[in-house]
């Protein structure tokens, strides 16, 4: 019975929870109006230089690089060597594997390895700069604790507890292909693969969604054309206060000239 | 360990006596918002924060997807100069963000302290009152954040949200509502600005010895000038030069009495007024007939 709850019905409900909740949250953000022109100088001034921007932004951080270079080296390890280990994961995932997964599959290995040197070295830096401490909440180290036990687990499968993957592939690939198979890998696969889990139901409610947001930011992704104008979609007509003293109808009667008979 | 980049100690609360003044109750009539601080101000202020949400994706997405990574902290002058930790960008955001994840996420209705989710109560409020008026809304912070997170549309944000409880300074509303009255900051009534502007073709006259005008309300003009109104008034070395500029260019100008303003105050208490007070460029514009627009600011 846990075998199952761990390898059938939880797997379903965390793709549905990830896939409806960040779902959710980006629909959001996409159709919430942007009223005013707010982006960062210097900006582009061409589509593709906003593409330019966004996209160094999301793959090797430059504003960040600008701010802190032990920060940024701690991110930018970490997420290449995210991609390289979630791509390098697809063999578990297709069959027959594609030969570009194959071909990913030593420099893969190797990033797997490395992955919890940079988690290590952004969850120590929370702790020794007297600032991060201070703005440093619970989901932050959950996330770090979370990423270290999920690459710390791997690891040690690969090293020590070797699994039958012919085993894990099946398995995975029934749940793909909606025919749940229920096996018994070694418990150290279970741990590993709940905490995967567990990140993807939390990955929604969580800062993680940075990885959609980036993309969204007002800031980066308009472009610098102040020739033209910028129309707020929710604009509506000016309103005068009676209270006020030089309202636009006063300014027109003196404009007529009926400025001489004012007190002085 | 050693890190290159110098960490100023923190020291809590070391900017939280510096406080502004209060809104008054004649300023605030004229601005459309509530007289005194309304007595259902948490309703209030979590209703126009529903509001801005919707209307903002700015807002939504920089209260969301910040990671504390911690690259603004000590980028902000304000915390540079305070060592108050609130005033680092990320502390000043989790101001609001607390609230809004209380009243506006799952996780914080669910389970409010493991995501630091607070209620808004009168310590939160006096928290925004300090530290939303010590940003300056330069938005150096969002240069640096990988994601552009701009505190300075958060820092908007808490103040408008405010402001619509009636919550508010004098320094502010008082300003927004001198432009309505006279159409300008410095509340320089339309004779004084006339008289100004003689004063000073009179001077260049003495010292150049030459016919340079300082025209006013001139329809039909081609260049509306709105320069800062202290230019009129203490810094008349500016508006002078604007003068002989436009007359070594032979270009006909004016300046308006309706708007004589460059800086826009409303930006520093809420989007309406903001509209309204550069509404009055364009009225003017429209009224004086002129071309083009040139912003001395």
């Amino acid at each position: 019975m846990g075998a199952k709850l761990l390898y059938v019905y939880l797997p379903y409900i965390s793709a549905v929870v990830f896939i409806i909740g960040a779902g959710y949250r980006i629909w959001l953000w996409g159709k919430t109006p942007v009223p005013l022109r707010i982006v960062t100088t210097p900006a582009p001034k061409t589509r593709g230089g906003v593409l330019w921007r966004v996209m160094g932004d999301a793959l090797w951080f430059p504003s960040l690089f600008k701010g802190d270079k032990i920060l940024w080296l701690g991110g930018i390890l970490f997420h290449a060597f995210l991609w390289l280990v979630i791509l390098r994961h697809l063999r578990y995932f297709l069959y027959p594997i594609p030969g570009w997964v194959e071909g990913l599959q030593t420099i893969g290995l190797y990033a797997g390895y490395l992955i919890p040197l940079p988690l290590a070295l952004l969850l120590v830096r929370r702790l020794v700069t007297e600032r991060n401490l201070y703005i440093s909440i619970l989901g932050d180290y959950f996330a770090l604790v979370l990423l270290l036990g999920i690459t710390i687990s791997g690891v040690l499968l690969l090293l020590f507890f070797r699994t039958y993957v012919v085993d894990v592939k099946d398995m995975v690939l029934g749940l793909v292909h909606f025919d749940p198979r229920v096996s018994e890998p070694h418990w150290l696969f279970g741990l590993h693969f709940f905490l995967v889990m567990v990140l993807l139901i939390y990955f929604p409610f969580s800062k993680l969604m940075h990885s959609g947001g980036i993309f969204f930011s007002p800031t980066r992704n308009q472009r610098a054309l102040f020739e033209k104008r910028f129309v707020n979609p929710w604009d509506y007509p000016v309103s005068y206060n009676p209270n006020n003293l030089f309202p636009p109808d006063k300014y027109s009667q003196e404009l007529a000239g009926s400025r001489e008979g004012k007190k002085e | 360990m050693k890190f290159p980049v110098p960490v100023p100690e923190i020291k809590t609360g070391a900017s939280r006596h510096v406080r502004c003044h209060p809104c008054k109750e004649k300023d605030m009539v004229k601005i459309d918002l509530p007289k005194i601080r309304r007595d259902d101000w948490k309703e209030a202020m979590l209703k126009k924060m529903a509001e801005m949400l919707d209307k903002h994706r700015s807002l939504r997405l920089y209260l969301d997807i910040c990671v504390k990574c911690g690259a603004c902290a000590d980028k902000c002058q304000f915390f540079l100069g305070t060592k108050d930790p609130k005033n680092m960008p990320v502390a000043r955001a989790d101001l609001l963000r607390k609230v809004y994840k209380r009243y506006f996420t799952l996780g914080g209705k669910i389970w409010g302290r493991a995501n630091e989710a607070e209620d808004l109560n009168d310590e939160v409020l006096e928290d925004w009152f300090v530290y939303f008026y010590q940003c300056s809304e330069c938005r150096r912070c969002s240069v640096f954040c990988p994601y552009g997170i701009d505190t300075a549309e958060i820092t908007m944000a808490a103040r408008e949200i405010m402001a619509a409880a009636g919550i508010a300074t004098k320094y502010v509303t008082e300003v927004v509502a001198k432009v309505y009255d006279t159409g300008n900051n410095l509340g320089i009534w339309a004779p004084a600005w006339i008289d100004n502007c003689k004063f000073l073709e009179e001077d260049l006259k003495e010292i150049e010895g030459q016919d340079i005008k300082f025209p006013v309300d001139a329809v039909g003009a081609e260049i509306l000038l709105v320069p800062p109104s202290a230019d009129n008034f203490a810094n008349t070395n500016t508006m002078i030069g604007y003068a002989k500029m436009f007359h070594a260019a032979g270009i006909s100008w004016t300046t308006s009495t309706y708007c004589n303003e460059g800086g826009n105050f409303g930006m520093f208490l809420n989007y309406a007024n903001m509209k309204k007070v550069n509404n009055r460029i364009l009225e003017a514009a429209r009224q004086l007939k002129v071309k083009k627009v040139y912003w001395g600011e």
